[in-house]
C-alpha cells in the first residue's frame, strides 16, 4: 500500500502550551486508520494541525507528495483533505441544501457535475433528501452528522477526517454512519477516524493509532490493537494522570 | 397634524437604512461593528460633493466616491480590524480600533474641506422642489431616495443568496467551520469592507441633497444607522429597511407632535422600547447555540 498522508515528528500547541510532541503518523491509501486515545491526548489537535487551523511549530505534513504543513485551510481543502470536525459544525442558520452548496465553494468542477454530487450523497443518506429546504439547525443530531458528513463529501475528498462522528448519537444512528464510512473506504475514500468508542472505531478500522498526552504510545493492524492492553492503558494511564 | 411627516419620515428614514445595511455588510463576515461607518459616510458625501462642484457628473462622482472609500475601508481593515480579528476572534479590540480610524478620517477630512456645510443639487431630472399629491407635501428626490433604497436593500439581499453570499453567512455563524469548508475569511472580508465602504459612500452622496455634505454628517448618521441597525436585528437587512423607516416616521411624530428639540429623544425612546421587548431588534435571529 502506498501512504497518502504522512505526518513526520510535527509539534503542536496553542500558544505557550505545547499539546503534540513529537508524533508521526502514516494513513495509507483505501484504508480506515483509527486515532484513538482519552480526552485531551491530543486527537483533534492532531486533525486541527493537519487541516490547517494550527500550525506546527516542527515536522511535516506530506500528503499525496506535497508538504502541506502551515498551509492555510483553503489550501488543504484544495488539496483534497476535508476534516469534518467535532460537535456537528454545520450553518444551522441555513438550510440542507445550502449546506451542501457550501460544501462546493471553491470547488472548480463542471456543472454537469453538480447534480451527480448531491444524488450521491442522497444516496448515503437518504433521510437528507427528504429534508432539504429545512434549516440544518432544526435537524436531530443524527442528521446533523450526517450533513455535516455529506457537506465533506461534497468534495469528493481524497482524505476525509471525522472527529468524534459518534458522539451524542444513538447506537443504531453510529450504525448507520460506521457503515457508511465502510462504504466510502471501498469506494476509494481514504479515513482518518478520531473516536471515543475505541472498540467501534477499531472494529471497521484497518490500521489504529493510539495517543496518550500528546505523545503516540502505540500503533499496529486495528485487529491487534483491539486485543492488546495498550489501549486499555492509555486510557488507564491518563486518569492516573488527572 | 400634518401629513408631511409621512415623505419625511420615510426619507430620512431610507437614510437610516441605508447607514443600517452599511454596518450589516461589515458585520456579517467580521462581527465587527465599523465605528467609523458614520465617517466613511461622511468622506463619501465630501468627496462626491467636491467632483460635482469641479463639474463631474452626478454618476461620475457617485463612483469616484465608492471607489475612493472603498480603498479607504480596504485599508481600516487592512490596519485596524485584520490584525486584530486574527489574534483572536472573541477579542472586542476592534471597537477601538475602529473608532480611532474614525477619529483620524474625521480629522484629516475636517483639515482638508474645512468646516462649511457644501450644498449638493440631485442628480437632473430629480429635484427638491416641493409639490403636493394627496395632501402631502414631497419632492421628485424623497420619493426617488424611498424607492431607490428599498430596491438597493432587496438587490444586496439577492446577492446573499449566491454562493459567495452564502459563505459570508457561513463565516458570520462559524468562522472555524467556514475554513474547514475552503471558505476564506479574509477575502470575503476585504471584499466586504471595500463593497461596505462603497455603500457608504452612496449613502452621503444620497444624503447631501437633503443634509448637506459637511463634517458633522459622519457622527449624526453613525447614531441613527446604528439606531436602525439595532432595531431592525444586526445583520438583517430587511430588518434594517423597515426599522430606518419606523426611526424616520418617528422622529418626524415627535418633532411634530411635540416640538423639533423632541425629535432625537423620540427616537431613543422608541429603541428603548423595542430592545427592552425584543432585546435582539424586530427581526433579529436566535444566536445558534451549540449543544
Amino acid at each position: 500500500m502506498t501512504a497518502l498522508l504522512q505526518v513526520e515528528a510535527i509539534d503542536v500547541g496553542y500558544g505557550h502550551v505545547g499539546v503534540l510532541e513529537n508524533v508521526s503518523l502514516t494513513v495509507d491509501q483505501g484504508s480506515i486508520v483509527a486515532l484513538v486515545g482519552s480526552n485531551g491526548a491530543g486527537k483533534s489537535t492532531l486533525l486541527r494541525a493537519i487541516s490547517g487551523l494550527l500550525r506546527p511549530r516542527r515536522g511535516r505534513i506530506v500528503f499525496a507528495g506535497t508538504d502541506l504543513a502551515g498551509a492555510p485551510p483553503n489550501r488543504v481543502v484544495d488539496a483534497g483533505i476535508l476534516h469534518v470536525a467535532e460537535g456537528r459544525r454545520l450553518f444551522r442558520q441555513q438550510s440542507v441544501d445550502d449546506n451542501l452548496e457550501l460544501g462546493l465553494y471553491g470547488a472548480r468542477i463542471a456543472r454537469s457535475n453538480v447534480a451527480a454530487r448531491y444524488a450521491r450523497v442522497f444516496e448515503l443518506f437518504p433521510v437528507l433528501a427528504e429534508r432539504r429546504r429545512s434549516r440544518a439547525g432544526v435537524l436531530s443530531g443524527g442528521q446533523q452528522q450526517m450533513l455535516a458528513i455529506a457537506q465533506a463529501l461534497m468534495r469528493e475528498p481524497r482524505l476525509l477526517m471525522l472527529d468524534e462522528p459518534s458522539l451524542g448519537l444513538a447506537p443504531i444512528i453510529v450504525d448507520q454512519v460506521l457503515e457508511v464510512l465502510l462504504r466510502l473506504r471501498d469506494g476509494g475514500t481514504t479515513i482518518l477516524l478520531v473516536e471515543q468508542m475505541v472498540e467501534r472505531a477499531l472494529e471497521i478500522a484497518d490500521f489504529g493509532f493510539v495517543l496518550q498526552n500528546g505523545r503516540l504510545i502505540g500503533q499496529g493492524p486495528a485487529a491487534e490493537l483491539a486485543r492488546s492492553d495498550i489501549v486499555t492503558s492509555a486510557y488507564v494511564g491518563a486518569k492516573q494522570h488527572n | 397634524m400634518d401629513l408631511d411627516i409621512i415623505p419625511n419620515g420615510l426619507a430620512a428614514g431610507s437614510l437610516y437604512a441605508l447607514i443600517a445595511v452599511g454596518f450589516n455588510i461589515l458585520y456579517r463576515p467580521t462581527n465587527v461593528f465599523n465605528f467609523a461607518q458614520g465617517d466613511l459616510v461622511m468622506l463619501g458625501a465630501m468627496i462626491g460633493a467636491s467632483a460635482m462642484a469641479a463639474g463631474a457628473p452626478w454618476v461620475i462622482a457617485l463612483a469616484a466616491a465608492a471607489v475612493f472609500v472603498g480603498l479607504i475601508a480596504l485599508l481600516e481593515n487592512a490596519v485596524a480590524v485584520a490584525p486584530v480579528v486574527r489574534r483572536s476572534s472573541v477579542s472586542h479590540a476592534w471597537i477601538i480600533s475602529t473608532l480611532a480610524y474614525s477619529l483620524i478620517i474625521d480629522n484629516l477630512v475636517g483639515h482638508a474641506w474645512g468646516p462649511d456645510p457644501i450644498r449638493v443639487d440631485p442628480p437632473a431630472p430629480l429635484s427638491t422642489t416641493t409639490f403636493t399629491v394627496a395632501g402631502m407635501r414631497t419632492s421628485s428626490y424623497q420619493i426617488a431616495l424611498i424607492v431607490g433604497t428599498a430596491l438597493m436593500i432587496l438587490l444586496i439581499e439577492r446577492f446573499y443568496r449566491t454562493r459567495s453570499g452564502k459563505a459570508v453567512m457561513a463565516v458570520a455563524e462559524d468562522r472555524d467551520a467556514a475554513l474547514l469548508r475552503g471558505i476564506d475569511p479574509g477575502r470575503l472580508s476585504r471584499w466586504s469592507f471595500f463593497l461596505g465602504g462603497g455603500f457608504a459612500a452612496v449613502a452621503g452622496l444620497l444624503a447631501s441633497p437633503v443634509l448637506y455634505a459637511s463634517t458633522q454628517l459622519g457622527p449624526a448618521l453613525l447614531i441613527k444607522g446604528f439606531e436602525a441597525a439595532a432595531i431592525g436585528g444586526v445583520g438583517n437587512n430587511r430588518g434594517a429597511l423597515v426599522a430606518g423607516w419606523i426611526l424616520g416616521l418617528a422622529e418626524a411624530l415627535g418633532g411634530s407632535l411635540l416640538s423639533p428639540g423632541y425629535q432625537q429623544a423620540s427616537t431613543f425612546v422608541l429603541l428603548l422600547v423595542i430592545l427592552l421587548i425584543q432585546p435582539r431588534g424586530l427581526f433579529g435571529q436566535p444566536e445558534a447555540r451549540n449543544v
